[in-house]
């Protein structure tokens, strides 16, 4: 990169995560498009890309875009939070390369060869059909050995530096994270104790490690964004992780109720991890109140004499993500996931439309939205800007991204009651009952205006990409 | 209110999950407890640094 | 700091996170023991005994299979070998599966192997849903073998012009272009033969997994009436 105002090559290698991430975004959006034509349309690509492509498609490039948005983020936050410069830089480069190279193998061979011959050259070398896991066996060791290199750069320069409380929360989250893995990479004839391990690595990593991740993020963001104090940030993160931890563990019982195992996990499964995202909020609220008492009243008196009163928040599109990650957090994990975390209701909403309306809001507001702040901090220190604005595109990205997301989930969430209505409790769930539900009309009409709303998020897509590539240039922002 | 046991094979989970959320009050309840004597300690800590 | 209280000292939050972390933790370590040996598969033996788990053996395949109300756990319980009229278990009632009921437990436990290869090999779970978990593009899968569509009465052994359902299965399996029930159909995904018993195995077995009422009602209501 030309002209590049960064000096720490930790920075640096951040943004090639983050870049890499975006494309990885676009992907997701479009495969997604294609799954959501195919429920308009079941003949579209029928017999080239099948739903179950486009699918794996969708919710694996969602998953490797957060992945590598998130250690972007922490390569990012190094150099600022320890004062030194990442230890081991030189690998983490070289593993970007070879993780970046294996997931452009594992989609040429998802889209081309698609699926396999019953047995283990499958499982090794096309898929392992074990949804958001689906990655073949040889990718999985790849991917080990790419999380172990990064947690090994992450400890050795939090042992080294100056350890603060974000990054103490960082190491021992991003352990756990990289060790998860392991709990998926095995095979076993039975579905119930597959289950029961497939569930370790994808709940304890999207409702705990990940959002525990966030909670990190969202510390180092208030701080560099607003200059909030840190004592405050760092107490409520602590809160956090022992609410997310203490709540989102025992939570995975929400996941045992219906797949073999034992009665008790009902109620371990439906009073757990009910209160996971609230924390967040509070942290939100509790750090933007104290500093518009203090801090921001002072900053911006400061600037009264002038003829306009200039910003205190020094990046404005990443800060309006990162306030939609708070809000999103909550609606999307915490109210859509509250819907159907009881027992009594999950047994009709159970493996139905309302648990995709849950997904889209949970990912979108709880990571999708900070990793995208956390994209617009690279862009400004990178183009060394002291106040950033917000451009044309980024309002229109924020606005069509967020408002496709929440059209898509209300979509999602009115065909998750037909299915549970109609299929579910009226049909009793076989075969004839579940085509019956999904011909209803009420079903047909939201998959429709999901589709719709589909399209909205991409043009959102389409702006963000234009304005992360050109807003570092604009001559609005303060230098 | 207490209900005879129902699932397939008895266990200490399962005896505790006989009743009105007893076994999610129970694990809830063994998790917080021990805070209260964190607090107290770290009051005591607090008191003696003024 | 005039006012130092402990609820906003760092230190007592970051002892409690540990704390409760870590106490988590072991819980579920504690839980995983025992719900592993619970879920465990049975064997032939628990079968000849009456020895009800919550996931049998393989050669549950030579046993009929039901799902019905259980009076003491007060939901649907999958029924192997005969009711005794409470929801209970008789594991006496046999059923042909591709005319034979003496699958040994080495025959048996290769057929489910392959069918569960299978069922990830084709990436069942990225349109049907497994134990209610994967997608939602096509019906649910944890009881499929008990459909009604499959039985005597069912449209499916005339569709695919077999007379057990379990070949029917197989056929639709191999072929599933040909046999529409919907414009959403699913796509020929190469499946031999040999892969399709093995996926009819693994469909039986799975509906004999005790899968706590899930789901409800299955196949007890059948006839749209204000479905639509």
């Amino acid at each position: 990169m030309a002209n590049n105002h960064l000096t720490s090559e930790s920075k640096q290698l951040a943004t090639w995560y983050f870049t890499f991430a975006a494309i990885l975004f676009g992907a997701q959006l479009l495969f997604g498009l294609v799954a959501a034509i195919q429920y308009v349309m079941p003949g579209f690509l029928y017999g080239i890309l099948d739903f179950s492509i486009a699918r794996i498609l969708h919710i694996n490039a969602l998953v490797v875009w957060m992945v590598f948005a998130m250690f972007g983020a922490v390569y990012w936050l190094l150099p600022d939070e320890t004062g030194i410069e990442t230890i081991g830089i030189k690998i983490g480069k070289l593993l970007f390369w070879i993780f970046a190279a294996a997931i452009v193998v594992v989609v040429l061979v998802y889209l081309f060869i698609q699926v396999g011959p019953a047995d283990e050259t499958t499982i090794w070398f096309i898929t392992e059909g074990r949804e958001y896991i689906e990655a073949p066996r040889w990718a999985d060791w790849g991917i080990v050995v790419v999380a172990l290199g990064f947690v090994a750069n992450l400890f050795l320069t939090g042992i080294k530096g100056r350890q603060t409380g974000i990054v103490t929360v960082l190491m021992a989250d991003m352990i756990a994270f990289a060790g998860l893995y392991l709990a998926g990479m095995f095979f076993t004839d039975n579905i119930s104790i597959d289950q029961y391990w497939w569930w370790w690595v994808i709940h304890l990593w999207v409702e705990a490690t990940w959002e525990v991740y966030v909670g990190a993020i969202a510390a180092y963001g208030l701080i560099t964004m607003i200059g909030a104090h840190r004592k405050v940030v760092e107490m409520w993160l602590w809160i956090e992780v022992a609410m997310l931890f203490g709540s989102g563990i025992l939570g995975l019982g929400h996941h045992y109720f219906w797949i073999g195992t034992p009665e008790y996990w009902w109620e371990i499964g439906a009073l757990f991890s009910a209160l996971e995202p609230l924390p967040l909020v509070a942290m939100f609220i509790h750090v933007l109140y104290d500093w518009g008492k203090t801090q921001g009243a002072e900053m911006a008196n400061e600037h009264t004499d002038e003829d306009n009163v200039k910003s205190v928040i020094n990046n404005k599109p990443a800060f309006t993500w990162f306030v939609l990650n708070a809000f999103g957090n909550f609606l999307g994990a915490g109210i859509w996931g509250f819907f159907h975390t009881l027992p009594q209701v999950n047994l009709y909403t159970h493996g139905t439309q309302f648990t995709s309306a849950h997904g889209h809001l949970a990912f979108f507001g709880a990571y999708a939205t900070i990793l995208i702040g956390m994209m617009y901090i690279a862009v400004q220190g990178t183009n060394g800007i002291k106040v950033m604005k917000h451009t044309k595109a980024s309002i229109w990205a924020v606005s069509m991204i967020t408002g496709g997301v929440v059209g898509m989930t209300v979509a999602l969430t009115i065909a998750g009651y037909v299915q549970v209505l109609v299929s579910r409790a009226q049909m009793g769930a076989t075969w004839a009952a579940y085509f019956d539900g999904q011909s209803g009309l009420w079903f047909t009409q939201a998959m429709d205006w999901r589709l719709v709303m589909g399209v909205v998020t991409f043009t959102g897509f389409i702006f963000l990409a234009k304005d992360l590539l050109t807003t570092g240039k604009n001559p609005v922002h303060e230098r | 209110m207490f209900e005879p046991f129902t699932d397939v094979v008895p266990s200490f989970f399962g005896w505790l999950n006989q009743g009105p959320l007893t076994l999610t009050l129970f694990l809830h309840t063994v998790i917080i407890l021990p805070m209260i004597w964190i607090y107290f300690q770290e009051k005591k800590r607090l008191e003696e640094e003024n | 700091m005039a006012n130092k209280s402990v609820w906003s000292d760092n230190r007592f939050w970051r002892r409690s996170a540990t704390w409760v972390t870590g106490f988590a933790s072991v819980l579920l370590i504690w839980l995983t023991f025992d719900t592993s040996a619970q879920i465990a598969m049975g064997n032939d033996q628990d079968l000849k005994d009456g020895v009800v788990k919550r996931v049998p053996g393989p050669t549950v395949i030579n046993y009929k299979i039901s799902y019905e109300m259980s009076s003491k756990r007060g939901h649907e319980v999958p029924v192997i070998g005969g009711n005794d009229g409470e929801g209970n278990s008789l594991f006496q009632e046999k059923e042909k599966f591709f005319g034979r009921d003496d699958w040994s437990e080495e025959e048996a436990g290769k057929l489910l192997h392959l069918g569960k290869l299978a069922s990830q090999a084709k990436n069942c779970m990225d349109c049907h849903t497994l134990l209610g978990n994967g997608a939602y593009y096509a019906p649910d899968l944890t009881k499929a073998w008990l459909d009604p569509a499959w039985g005597p009465d069912g449209a499916m052994q005339a569709l695919t012009g077999k007379e057990t359902k379990e070949e029917a299965m197989a056929e639709f399996l191999q072929h599933p272009d040909q046999f529409a029930t919907h414009a959403r159909m699913m796509p020929d995904l190469g499946i031999t033969k040999e892969e399709a018993i093995g996926l009819v195995a693994f469909l039986k077995h799975m509906s004999s997994i005790d899968t706590n009422g899930f789901p409800r009602n299955f196949g007890r209501m059948q006839g749209a009436v204000n479905g639509k």
